[in-house]
């Protein structure tokens, strides 16, 4: 019985896996279309008018252009061996913290201020930024303070803000296949059903958890 | 452009006919300058047939099964430049190919027989009688194996052209269609879909989607107000290529695309003079055709793939 158990779950892990290494290249496809640096390419075609107006822009874009796709390897690592592999959980944790205090979540809140979509996305991206910033210090302090349920807690929420960057492209995909609707009406959509699911169905999980 | 060039080159004329009559000044002009005066110093007959005539040129009805069919359906613009003793010289263009011709006019039948160069495999022969202000008759193909359908027939009437920066789509004049919008009827695409029969059977169906336009593209005019990239974002690609291309048309651009074509010869200010028009746009439309082509391409490579 054990052992079926243990089956289940390395089979569960496996699609897990899978699935994420997936994803992630198509993320890493997106990423490279910003190598070389160019200051009109894929997104920053609609950007222009920051991109000309605001010097500080593009090197923030690209901060967190840059730095995320990092963060999404580094913390998927960290939550997939959390309880095997010790130094390599510790190491990618370490990164994944760093990253996301330094540069992917304080960039992310700049950009978010000039989102597309108007008000509704700038509200929702800019709330992102923040909450992914807290959540991610959160679990930094109390792996320090050596409590493990509440680290293990607060990074689950972290991750699946930083998984918003997927299923936020994931919802787009499917709506639009669905509807056709105009492209920004579609982005105020996606800007808020890229994460609060995430974190809906992480705090779920929470629950389960602690009972 | 052309046009332009056209009527210039008649201003350079009537002046030069002025000065000749006033004194004889030209002739102390240098050699190369006396050659071309003279080449120009052509009697005009007929200048008031100068001009455009647009409309329908189609296949000639052929005999089939069930009865006289039409091939193809074309929209045809002749601009007669030129009507001199012996020649009469022009232009004709048809979606977007613009062809020079030169020919004779017969004065008692009013009769005008036009030949394109005939280095073009389309290449062919107009014979036309001019009636107060249309023109009608048809074409030969000079090579009747080149080209679809080597004989046509040309029923054109007199219209003006004239750059006017107002002039829009509107949805009022798409109302011989059922859609209040306009429709790309050349882009479908087509979708399987698929559902079990009372047989228990799997039987597979095809839709055809097409893709309809928004009224922005009868609001948003790119010819006189300077757009921004955020009055934009939020159109589909079919406005986008839509404003983009009314500022075209309103300098008589003669697309080479069906996509572009149906929205505009519906219109009653559309009048296809020339195959480029690039030049005569003005430095606002250009500063906002190349701002609508980014956002088309963004459109087109971003807007239903994974990503943003």
């Amino acid at each position: 019985m054990l052992g079926f158990i243990r089956s289940k779950k390395i089979i569960l892990k496996g699609i897990v896996a899978i699935t994420f290494i997936y994803f992630f290249g198509l993320m890493l496809k997106i990423t490279l279309d910003y190598v070389p640096v160019s200051s009109n390419v894929s997104f920053l075609m609609i950007k222009q008018t920051e991109v000309t107006s605001r010097p500080e822009y593009l090197p923030i874009f690209y901060v967190h252009v840059y730095s995320s796709i990092f963060a999404l390897m580094a913390g998927f690592i960290a939550v997939f061996f959390d309880n095997n592999l010790k130094y390599l959980h510790r190491f990618s944790g370490r990164i994944y913290v760093f990253i996301i205090l330094l540069f992917s979540s304080l960039s992310g809140i700049y950009i978010g201020v000039f989102a597309n979509g108007g008000l509704v996305a700038k509200v929702s991206f800019v709330l992102l930024g923040i909450l992914w910033f807290y959540t991610t210090y959160r679990s930094y302090s109390e792996i320090r303070k050596k409590n493990i349920q509440q680290h293990k807690f607060w990074m689950w929420r972290s991750y699946a803000l930083a998984l918003s960057a997927i299923t936020l492209r994931m919802w787009k995909v499917i709506l639009v296949y669905l509807y056709h609707p105009n492209p920004m009406d579609i982005y105020q959509i996606i800007a808020w059903l890229g994460w609060v699911p995430n974190l809906l169905l992480v705090e779920y999980l929470i629950k389960k958890q602690k009972r | 452009m052309k046009s332009r060039n056209l009527i210039f080159a008649s201003l350079i004329l009537s002046v030069t006919l002025l000065s000749c009559k006033k004194g004889e000044k030209s002739a102390e002009k240098g050699k190369s300058d006396s050659l071309v005066s003279k080449k120009e110093v052509q009697q005009e007959f007929h200048k008031e047939w100068y001009g455009i005539y647009t409309g329908d040129f189609n296949s000639k009805p052929k005999p089939t099964e069930y009865g006289n069919e039409i091939e193809e359906y074309k929209k045809i613009s002749v601009k007669i430049n030129r009507i001199t003793k012996d020649s009469v010289y022009g232009y004709s263009v048809v979606n977007g190919n613009q062809r020079s011709f030169r020919g004779i006019l017969n004065e008692n039948t009013l009769g005008l027989i036009l030949d394109e160069p005939g280095n073009d495999k389309s290449d062919g022969r107009f014979q036309l009688k001019l009636k107060q202000d249309s023109l009608v008759g048809d074409w030969i193909a000079f090579n009747k194996t080149s080209v679809k359908s080597p004989e046509k027939t040309l029923k054109l009437t007199r219209k003006e052209f004239a750059y006017n920066p107002n002039f829009m789509l509107s949805k009022d004049q798409s109302e011989d269609s059922d859609y209040e919008n306009p429709v790309d009827w050349n882009g479908g695409k087509v979708k399987k879909n698929s559902f079990v029969n009372d047989e228990g059977k799997t039987e597979t169906y095809e839709n055809t989607f097409y893709r309809s336009a928004s009224d922005n593209v009868f609001k948003i005019n790119a010819s006189k107000q300077k757009l921004a990239e955020k009055d934009l974002k939020n159109l589909r690609k079919l406005d986008l290529q839509i404003i983009r291309n009314t500022v075209f048309a309103r300098h008589g651009y003669s697309f080479k695309k069906e996509t572009y074509r149906q929205f505009f010869e519906n219109t009653d200010w559309y009048v296809p003079v020339s195959n480029n028009v690039d030049a005569d746009l003005t430095p606002l439309e250009k500063e906002n055709v190349a701002l609508l082509a980014r956002l088309e391409k963004y459109a087109e490579d971003h807007y239903d793939t994974f990503g943003r």
